[in-house]
């Protein structure tokens, strides 16, 4: 991994459209802001993570488990 | 699905078929590998108000317009022999464009949509 430290205003580019703002840092928190096009999809990762996992559960369903409505 | 679903980014091509006639449930088969098949449903049959945003690059990769028919379905997980302690994802929702076909799911990322939204308590409280 690749580990770079920067202040607060400073920021971090990922190839050559994605730039990423350190806006704040309050304790434990750090508010970052993102600049990517639209065809570059941001998420917090714990939710992709869950979707992740809840397909895996979703792919072992078996036919005689399932309801009439 | 040209990302397919998050965690099988390599299968892309799916069908969806009935499960049995009278049935709410689909079955979104992958055709890249047989063995994988995912039970879907109408969110609404349901979950009265479900209306999850649809952002621009969802749009843009789904090549929508205004015109475009929009079909949404989310995926069901049925805990092994436990059909009452069914969920639907509404986070993780399967948007399909009826002009082209195409069809991705989405990242939901709002707290009132969950990734295990319980159907059957939820229909209880309802009633």
């Amino acid at each position: 991994m690749l580990v770079l430290t920067r202040k607060v205003n400073q920021s971090i580019i990922i190839g050559d459209d994605v730039e990423v703002v350190v806006l704040e840092v309050r304790g434990e928190q750090v508010r970052l802001g993102i600049k990517a096009p639209k065809s570059v999809t941001v998420h917090r990762k714990e939710i992709y993570d869950q979707i992740q996992e809840e397909n895996r559960q979703a792919s072992q369903v078996r036919s005689e488990d399932i309801p009439e409505k | 699905m040209p990302d397919g679903l998050l965690g099988f980014p390599d299968f892309t091509r799916y069908l969806i078929l009935q499960h049995r006639d009278g049935s709410p449930f689909r079955w979104l088969q992958c055709l890249d590998e047989p063995t994988l098949a995912f039970l879907i449903v109408d969110p609404s049959h349901y979950v009265s108000e479900y209306a999850p945003t649809l952002s621009d690059e969802a749009q843009a990769s789904l090549e929508l317009d205004a015109e475009s028919p929009v079909l949404v379905y989310t995926i069901v997980t049925i805990p092994r022999g436990m059909p009452e302690k069914m969920t639907i994802n509404l986070a993780g929702p399967i948007v399909i464009n009826g002009a082209n076909r195409k069809a991705s799911q989405l990242v939901i990322d709002d707290p009132q949509y969950s990734v295990r939204h319980s159907v059957f308590d939820s229909a209880r409280v309802a009633a």
